[in-house]
């Protein structure tokens, strides 16, 4: 199957949440709690185990804004963030269980029915986004609606977006309307906006990319996020060194008394 | 100061609760028994120290497995673990080498298998040792990937001063076993100076709040004291006092550093 | 919708939704469309996307505001002095499209020498009568004409297009007798709109919304410029509108406008109204309002006296126009209704029908209910107990009943009230004392069913079956079906009068399955019609008979379904950018209305870039890229013959074929009763005094309903200093019935909210996140504070206004609960439709929660008393 792609252009977004539902309503994805958090019109504030579709709201009082809004009056901008199918996906590598796999559209799966709820991808993911469910003791997150990916159907938040703010489709096709976009954003004096997919670090690029407005970090899309396998080297040096230190200084320490104790 | 989205958190911070720790400090205790107990045989020092650190290590074994499987959210697939091999995954290779471990500690008590169980439990000892250390310093969270190197090795000391603090507490005051005491306890003491020294935002932690007194108190607990207290007296009930020291310190140690990641997924990286 | 009605002749939004993608600027006002109508919303999108402009005018900077090129803020009941400014500089700045506005309007109709303006009588128009505070509104006609002179009190239908005014007699021939072409003459509709808003100038803008006059000219001019023989612009509305009692006024601005820039029956132009519900278009088609009968023909009025069919057809007929039709109608419908039992003799069953004998709008009934007068009420698909004016006063009433039957999805607070109200929390009802017996019956939803919605472009979609209704939940159609057999089981062994009718009722449709489920598609066979004596589906209205030979359901919705096993409304290959192909959207599946004023008089498009019908004399018909609002053969040139009738009376440039002069009305002689131009008043409870007629600050024939437990301030007063508006939120629906009890909807917006300024939010010491208690005359409800800078503070009049923002979705029950906005909101009715004025009222605020039990009313009664009113003095 060919390689696909979320392009979530924030420039088109309204803030409907028609994503963030569409999305539990496909996948039956149980209530996240019921909490006014006062931060704007958003009360689900991040992807979890049980939000895998998360719009941001971001209300600045001059600076950004569409068009005629520029600079002279507040602004409002939505982003709807989602689990990004890392290139090098921190949480695949770290599964120990082989739940977490690459399916053949490039995304990154979670089998339900392997996992065993050891919570190590948890802390793999440098986006904080997939986590344990306490009521299920699993792992769960974006499945990048595989299955209806399976049967040619779009993925139900991209389905549901009124605006095409979530574009979906080949990840290279995606990666060029990406640039054009940008291009055509800027002839209409939006020069703010921005690509972002993580290429430049050691993830290596995201099926998910986002065009937004201003500093991403503004909606938790980091700027410099790394796989965490790139510390495993390190990691492994020190703990053959430190492992070869045990074994010899405990000989070292028994045969020194050993000898002593003949002499 | 970086922007950030309403101060929301962006990293997931551990799920872990206290059995990992626990397992952390056990699986550490029981890898540096096995080490202890193989290379006290194999240089025929001590029968009984090598016997008791062989019952040690292979009692270690089963109550880590334990510990581990009450952490899962499916206990009942803990067997996934070894569905496969990922050397890619400190969590995978952790698994496999407990797995080892448990089945080579016991094999180590047959008598017939010692000569080959023994030695392989002993390396399998080192790596009980020190993966832990790979296994947090490998992830997302800055306080502990900022420290991958430092970890295995502090683990390691960790590891090794709790099997000798065990062994000193059931009796045993064999000489080479003290030396082997106050090297961990020499090596905890430099880290924890490290440590201190390191200031960086992502190693906060480490120093501050709740998390940077238990790391703190795990390190004097299991650096400076038990070495002062081994140094200065040969005598039997110092000795013991500075195992005691020597295990509670290594106990909040791990207890700490768990603590300090999820403080650290709070902050931003 | 009257003031679309009145103005062009049909009561329903001018355009499609696809259609907003081709304009050249969009102002959309009274709305906050890309949270409404999200998916509407896309073409707008669209629209900008291709270089339009768009423009939001919001009291609250809201996610419309967040895609405009330009948001624009005012004081929330002031849309009039904006609207009328707008008129005014496109006046005053010879910005209108001349050609059209003289040829496709009444501008040039000569007006009767007996009218006066309001300027002239300070703030009335001639013929206010004070004794029973209504107009008689003969003097508003075109010169020459006149009327029995009887107010205008049954013209309510009129609202709807159809002028039904009583004339004793003849159908009165409503054409202007003189035009001046040159728009010249002081008595031109033209000349006295210009007077009528000289006043209404950029600085009043300033000064009375709270638009900085800068943003207010950068609105006039960019929305100007893109209209003209080759720009559209069109303008997109909804409850921010209507819900005032002014809003049938402020929809007729936007009609003026709109004509006046030429952008009626044009590609990328017209009035895009945005409906409510997903067919709440169709329930006025095929009305559940109570004055007006399917197609807009008028509820015949016991006071105006049509007790026989011929009067009733003199009264609402036309000599000229399409409602010439107007028998053909209104007989095939009683065919449809009575069939074998409705004979010429018998007037078609005409007596059957029942009368208007009062006010039985929703407020009228419902205070009657209140004062004990209703024995029993059915509620479907509505949740009066949230949703309404005045709910505590709703909910009370309903304790008045002897039975109450509601159908709905889930149990809601309209079936509730008598235990877990918050006037049962209060101790006004003690659940042992009430008598009304209710019933609470499970409905299916519209996924359980089939039928057709109509949405806001009159539009019919055809929706399949996906599941059964689970349990004994069952379809409006199944029960009310089933409700009419039994009732007529029950007539047929009771012969006395009354019966008759119930009797005479035809009601036999095929019934499917095992619950006996009535044929949804043959009901929609009887809306579009047959002929009484085979049976066959009639292709469209132009077959429909007067003589008892064919009947139909909904003469408007007449070719819906043209030959057996062609149900269009479930066609559903779009073909074209206007989505011809699919569903089928009335009348005749014009997707743009008055379309023929897309073309010159001669009958060639404006220009190239905005053709969409022309007149083709090759074939000497209408053709283009919609089908013709317009008789196809008629030329453009075309002449009524001495004593033509009906359409061949109207000319072939006349586009708005409703009418009975063919013209678009920006001057509408009969049919409203607050006026046939714009004025603005405040709304009924106002911080401000009105700054253009201090003697009538308020709508004068607007029914404030006050009464104890309806209670108003007056203007300006100290104990309630802010605006307060309400409004929706995407994440939620309406009443709630639908979002608070589905965890998906409930957790994106768990909690009732109040949205005020950091301003405000610092004069009260209201934290952000914290409680806050608002209060109005009616109620007291508590909501979270939302400080935000998108709900700005005014500088009106030289003194700081602060307005306070209320979604109205909580109530007591769902899986999220909270206080109703509507326990402040006033049952008022605006004029012509009767509608409340949700959008600007005013109201009290402090920090904190509000009282419990009977301490939240001693609270409200000593707010009355004057006890909290706020000490820092608002003023800049
Ligand atoms: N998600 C969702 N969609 C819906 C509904 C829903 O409940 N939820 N309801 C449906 C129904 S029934 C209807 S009728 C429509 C209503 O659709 P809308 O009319 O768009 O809905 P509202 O939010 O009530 O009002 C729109 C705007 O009017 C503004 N407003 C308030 N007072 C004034 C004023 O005096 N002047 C002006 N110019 N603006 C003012 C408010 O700030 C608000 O932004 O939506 C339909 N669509
Ligand atoms: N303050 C304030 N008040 C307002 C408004 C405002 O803007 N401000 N807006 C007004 C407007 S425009 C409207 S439309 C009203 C809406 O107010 P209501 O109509 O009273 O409230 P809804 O929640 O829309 O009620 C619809 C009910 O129908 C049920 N339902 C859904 N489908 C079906 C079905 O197929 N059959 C049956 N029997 N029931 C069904 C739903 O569960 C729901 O309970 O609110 C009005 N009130
Ligand atoms: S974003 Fe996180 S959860 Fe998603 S693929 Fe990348 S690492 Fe895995
Ligand atoms: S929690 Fe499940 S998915 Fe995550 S790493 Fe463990 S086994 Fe894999
Ligand atoms: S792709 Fe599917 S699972 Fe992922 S966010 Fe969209 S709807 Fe949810
Ligand atoms: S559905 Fe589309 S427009 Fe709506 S919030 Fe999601 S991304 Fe934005
Ligand atoms: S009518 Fe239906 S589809 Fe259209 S916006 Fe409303 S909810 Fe969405
Ligand atoms: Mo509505």
């Amino acid at each position: 199957m060919r390689t696909t792609a979320f392009l979530t252009d924030s420039t088109l977004c309204i803030g409907c949440k028609a994503c963030e539902v569409a999305c539990k309503e496909y996948n039956d994805v149980p209530a996240d709690g019921y909490v006014f958090t006062g931060r704007s019109y958003d009360n689900t504030l991040h992807l979890g185990h049980s939000t895998w579709r998360h719009v941001a709201f971001v209300e600045m009082d001059t600076a950004l804004g569409v068009g005629g809004n520029a600079g002279e009056q507040i602004t409002w901008s939505f982003v709807s963030d989602v689990c990004k199918h890392c290139e090098h996906a921190g949480c695949l590598e770290a599964c120990p269980t082989g739940s977490i796999v690459r399916t053949d559209v490039g995304s990154v799966y979670v089998q339900p029915d392997v996992c065993n709820g050891c919570g190590y991808c948890v802390v793999g993911c440098p986006f904080g986004v997939v986590d344990r469910r306490p009521s299920d003791g699993r792992a769960f997150k974006c499945t990048f609606c595989y299955d209806r990916q399976r049967d040619g159907e779009q993925p139900a938040c991209a389905k549901a977006c009124p605006t095409q703010s979530i574009l979906f489709g080949e990840i290279d096709d995606l990666r060029a309307h990406a640039q054009q976009r940008l291009d055509t954003l800027r002839s209409r004096g939006i020069d703010d906006a921005v690509f972002w997919d993580s290429g430049h670090t050691s993830v290596g690029g995201t099926h998910a990319m986002f065009i937004v407005r201003g500093d991403p970090e503004a909606y938790n899309l980091p700027a410099n996020a790394e796989v965490p396998t790139i510390y495993l080297r390190d990691g492994w040096r020190s703990a053959a060194a430190a492992a070869l230190i045990a074994l010899a200084g405990t000989a070292a320490a028994f045969l020194a008394r050993r000898t002593t104790g003949i002499g | 100061m970086s922007t950030t989205y309403y101060d929301v958190q962006l990293l997931k911070p551990p799920v872990w609760t206290w059995e990992v720790p626990v397992y952390f400090f056990v699986g550490g205790a029981a890898g540096g028994a096995a080490i202890i107990g193989s290379i006290a045989e194999w240089t025929g020092t001590s029968g009984h120290l090598a016997r008791d650190a062989r019952i040690l290590a292979a009692a270690g074994a089963p109550v880590s497995a334990a510990l581990l499987t009450a952490d899962l959210g499916r206990p009942a697939r803990f067997v996934n673990m070894l569905r496969v091999f990922k050397p890619q995954s400190a969590m995978s290779v952790g698994s496999w080498t407990l797995a080892s471990f448990s089945a080579t500690t016991t094999g180590a008590l047959v008598p017939a298998l010692t000569t080959v169980a023994g030695p392989t439990s002993a390396a399998l000892g080192a790596v009980m040792l020190t993966y832990t250390g790979v296994l947090i310093g490998a992830t997302a969270i800055p306080v502990w990937n900022q420290n991958v190197r430092l970890l295995p090795v502090h683990f390691a000391a960790s590891g090794v001063a709790s099997a000798a603090a065990l062994l000193t507490l059931m009796g045993h005051d064999d000489d080479a076993l003290n030396d082997i005491a106050m090297g961990a306890a020499a090596a905890e003491t430099i880290i924890g100076a490290i440590i201190e020294t390191k200031r960086s935002a992502a190693t906060r932690p480490l120093r501050h709040g709740p998390t940077g007194w238990v790391i703190r108190a795990g390190g004097v607990l299991s650096g400076p004291l038990p070495l002062l207290l081994r140094a200065t007296s040969k005598r039997p009930g110092w000795r013991r006092a500075a195992g005691a020291m020597a295990l509670v310190g290594s106990l909040l140690t791990r207890l700490g550093w768990i603590a300090a990641g999820r403080e650290s997924a709070k902050m931003k990286g | 919708m009257p003031g679309l009605g009145t103005s062009f002749g049909r009561g329903g939004a001018t355009t499609a939704q696809q259609d907003l993608a081709n304009a050249d600027a969009i102002l959309i006002m009274g709305s906050s469309m890309a949270e409404q109508h999200p998916v509407a919303f896309r073409f707008v999108v669209d629209a900008r996307e291709r270089g339009g402009t768009i423009i939001h005018v919001d009291p609250r900077f809201t996610r419309t505001s967040a895609m405009a090129d330009l948001w624009v803020p005012l004081r929330a009941g002031t849309d009039l002095v904006f609207l009328g400014a707008l008129i005014n500089y496109v006046l005053q700045n010879g910005k209108e499209f001349r050609e059209y506005v003289v040829h496709y309007t009444n501008a040039s109709a000569i007006i009767r020498p007996d009218f006066q303006d309001t300027e002239d009588l300070a703030g009335l128009f001639s013929g206010w009568n004070e004794d029973d505070h209504k107009y008689i509104t003969d003097s508003w006609l075109y010169d020459g004409l006149q009327t029995d002179g009887s107010s205008s009190e049954e013209s309510s239908s009129s609202a709807h297009g159809l002028w039904g005014k009583s004339r004793g007699g003849q159908p009165m021939k409503l054409v202007p007798e003189h035009r001046d072409m040159t728009l010249q003459d002081p008595r031109c509709v033209y000349q006295l709109l210009k007077r009528h808003f000289a006043r209404y100038t950029p600085e009043l803008v300033e000064q009375w919304c709270g638009t900085p006059k800068a943003q207010f000219l950068r609105v006039a001019e960019a929305y100007t410029a893109a209209s003209g023989p080759d720009k559209t612009a069109a303008i997109c509305y909804a409850v921010g509108w209507t819900q005032h009692s002014t809003g049938v006024q402020i929809i007729r601005a936007a009609a003026i406008l709109q004509q006046l820039l030429g952008n009626i029956g044009r590609p990328g132009g017209g009035i895009m109204a945005l409906r409510g519900h997903a067919s709440i278009q169709g329930s006025t088609d095929i009305p559940t309002l109570y004055d007006i009968l399917p197609g807009y023909l008028p509820m015949p009025n016991f006071e105006a006296g049509t007790h026989d069919l011929q009067t009733y057809l003199q009264q609402n007929g036309t000599e000229s126009g399409w409602w010439h039709n107007t028998d053909k109608y209104t007989v095939s419908l009683l065919k449809a209704w009575y069939g074998e039992a409705a004979t010429k003799d018998n007037d078609y069953g005409y007596d059957w029908l029942p009368r208007i004998t009062g006010d039985h709008s929703h407020q009228g009934y419902w205070l009657e209910m209140d004062d004990g007068k209703l024995e029993g009420l059915f509620v479907f698909g509505q949740n009066p107990a949230v949703g309404a004016p005045n709910s505590r006063l709703e909910r009370r009433a309903l304790s008045k009943l002897d039975w109450l039957v509601v159908r709905d999805l889930v149990e809601i607070e309209t079936a509730s009230f008598w235990y877990d109200s918050p006037e049962v929390e209060r101790g006004e009802l003690r659940p042992e004392a009430i008598k009304t017996e209710v019933f609470l019956l499970p409905a299916a939803s519209h996924v359980e069913k089939e039928g057709t919605f109509t949405n806001t472009q009159r539009l019919l979609q055809w929706r399949e079956k996906a599941i059964d209704p689970p349990g004994d939940a069952r379809s409006d159609l199944w029960f009310v079906y089933h409700l009419g057999r039994r009732l007529k089981a029950r007539a047929a062994r009771d012969p006395r009068p009354r019966n008759a009718g119930l009797n005479a009722l035809t009601w036999t449709y095929r019934e499917d399955g095992p619950i006996r489920e009535p044929n949804a598609g043959e009901v929609l066979q009887e809306i579009n019609g047959r002929t009484t004596a085979d049976r066959t589906l009639v292709g469209g209205f132009r077959e429909l008979k007067a003589d008892g030979s064919t009947e139909c359901g909904c003469w408007i919705y007449s070719g819906v379904f043209p030959e057996p096993g062609r149900n269009r409304a479930n066609e559903r290959q779009s073909h074209d950018a206007l989505g011809h192909g699919w569903g089928f959207s009335w009348p005749s599946d014009r997707r743009i209305m008055y379309n023929r004023a897309s073309a010159r008089p001669d009958g060639s498009p404006w220009s190239e870039r905005k053709k969409l019908v022309w007149w083709d004399s090759a074939t000497r018909q209408w053709t283009g890229l919609d089908v013709p609002d317009f008789t196809p053969t008629k030329a453009p040139d075309y002449q009524p013959p001495k004593g033509a009738v009906g359409d061949d009376a109207l000319p072939g440039d006349a586009p708005f074929i409703m009418h009975t002069d063919g013209l678009g009305w920006i001057w509408v002689p009969i049919g409203l009763r607050d006026g046939p131009l714009p004025t603005y008043y405040e709304p009924l409870e106002s911080p401000l005094a009105n700054p253009l007629y201090p003697a009538h600050p308020t709508n004068p024939p607007a029914d404030r309903k006050e009464r104890g437990d309806n209670r108003y301030v007056p203007v300006g007063d100290e104990r309630f200093p802010y605006v307060l508006t309400t409004y929706r939120l995407t994440e939620h629906h309406t009443a709630g019935g639908m979002s608070r009890h589905v965890s998906r909807l409930a957790e994106l917006q768990p909690e009732f909210f109040a949205e005020i300024s950091p301003a405000l939010a610092k004069a009260i010491g209201a934290e952000h996140g914290g409680w806050v208690t608002v209060a109005s005359p009616r109620g007291v409800v508590e909501a979270r504070a939302l400080v935000t800078s998108r709900m700005p503070p005014l500088e009106v009049n030289g003194r700081i206004v602060h307005q306070v923002g209320l979604p109205y979705h909580w109530g007591s029950r769902g899986l999220v609960t909270g206080d109703s906005a509507n326990d402040l909101v006033a049952m008022s009715e605006e004029p012509n439709v009767r509608i409340m004025e949700t959008k600007g009222l005013v109201c009290h605020i402090a920090p904190g929660r509000r009282p419990r039990g009977r301490a939240a009313n001693a609270y409200l009664e000593s707010l009355m008393r004057g006890e909290h009113v706020a000490h820092h003095r608002v003023s800049h």
